[in-house]
């Protein structure tokens, strides 16, 4: 009596701790991480209008980080994003939108105008893709330097150095994954399966099969 | 023989039960983030002087903008956090609220203080300049704005109205929405304090 007693406890833990690593190894379930907070911005877009954080409240956004006069092809930043637009159809969103916001860092020359012309030299689609910037340079800075965690610095010779990155945020306006500029990877692969991976998230993750999903994040099973 | 599988059987399935119930992850009330870095570190003021988020180390530490005008969502977010600290007794001493202001003009860290005491003897009101005020609100994803209210009001301030926690090493462990109940964020500063 005393035995089976035993073989069914060492069973039951055997059976826990297997299958924690089986849901580690195998991550039936990923995620992305929910890394920080997305900065809050009140911008002036390319139509002069006001573009703030709130309003991108409830959509998955990819910001990205440059200039207009950033010499072609500028990291192939446009592309890709361009690319992205192109594929979305690839990823079941549902009612999810899906939007673009590049903001400028050289306030100065990138007025509203000038990023009209821009939009309209690489025939954006401003249906989902803003482009916007704000005069305060300080703030600017806090938004893309310390909110986004993206490096930029004006050279003095009327060009920048800077890091050319993506940053996917979500509909709480949380950061859920950073794309460092790669010449090995298709970043817009990269971005369209993470954005199916999100989107599968904010479907799937109600009643019960949201503790599948937290213990998703607890075990880090993130999407690569 | 049967009788013994039968035990067996019976132990596995009401251990594996136990099991599941006893180490399910919790679930928050609020969304959890898993920052690799700590918040921001502000520095701001209130009626005693200078007070920085670093200044609280080993407590959880809530964050909520507002300011001592707005009309409710102020009021009923510092008296849910209040109730839900009323609830943890001695727990409490480990969580310190800090309201920062958004309304620099019209709440002195004078008026803060009387203001957040209605709520809780223990609660923080702080605030500082419009540029500390951006960049502190900006970093905690937190937009306001100025907006005309009525003649007698003033203007108003919209503003995002998450109850952020921080966590006892400093890092952001948790944004509520507003609507939180007060048993739900106990709830889950009672489980954080545990950890």
């Amino acid at each position: 009596m005393k035995n089976y007693l035993l073989n069914g406890i060492y069973g039951l833990l055997g059976f826990i701790v297997i299958s924690a690593f089986a849901f580690k190894i195998f991550q039936p379930i990923q995620v992305l991480p929910r890394m920080q907070l997305s900065p809050a911005f009140n911008l002036i877009d390319q139509n002069n209008e006001r573009l703030t954080s709130e309003d991108l409240r409830g959509q998955f956004v990819i910001f990205n980080f440059t200039y207009t006069n950033c010499p072609a092809p500028c990291y192939n930043m446009n592309a890709t994003i361009q690319e992205v637009q192109s594929r979305l159809d690839e990823i079941e969103l549902g009612d999810i939108k899906v939007s673009f916001v590049t903001i400028s860092f050289d306030p100065d020359r990138d007025t509203a105008p000038v990023l009209q012309t821009y939009v309209d030299s690489i025939n954006a689609d401003t249906e989902r893709w803003s482009f916007a910037t704000t005069p305060n340079k300080d703030l600017l800075k806090t938004i893309i330097g310390s909110g986004f965690e993206t490096y930029y610095e004006d050279k003095g010779d009327g060009t920048f150095a800077f890091d050319p990155t993506f940053v996917l945020v979500d509909g709480w306006g949380i950061v859920r994954a950073e794309y460092r500029y790669s010449t090995e990877v298709s970043l817009a692969d990269r971005i369209l399966r993470h954005l199916g991976v999100l989107a599968d998230e904010v479907r799937n993750s109600t009643g019960s099969a949201k503790l599948a999903y937290e213990a998703a994040h607890l075990f880090l099973c993130y999407a690569p | 023989m049967k009788i013994k599988v039968f035990i067996s059987v019976f132990v596995l399935i009401t251990g594996l039960a136990s099991g599941v119930y006893f180490f399910r992850p919790h679930v928050f009330h609020g969304t959890v983030i898993q920052s690799p870095e700590q918040a921001f570190d502000f520095t701001l003021t209130d009626v005693n002087g200078d007070v920085s988020l670093s200044d609280y180390r080993g407590k959880l530490v809530l964050i909520y903008f507002g300011y001592t005008f707005c009309p409710d969502i102020c009021p009923a977010t510092l008296a849910n956090v209040a109730q839900a600290l009323r609830t943890m007794d001695t727990k409490a001493d480990d969580v310190q609220l800090i309201m920062i202001s958004l309304d620099p003009e019209r709440d002195t860290p004078k008026k803060l203080a009387e203001y957040v005491a209605h709520f809780h003897p223990s609660f923080i009101g702080i605030t500082g300049s419009k540029e500390q005020l951006d960049e502190t609100a900006s970093l905690y994803g937190i937009f306001y704005e100025k907006t005309e209210g009525a003649v007698n009001t003033g203007y108003m301030i919209d503003h995002t109205a998450t109850l952020l926690v921080i966590d006892r090493e400093g890092y952001l462990k948790l944004v509520f929405p507003f609507g939180v109940t007060a048993a739900e964020i106990a709830d889950d500063l009672k489980y954080m304090l545990r950890q």
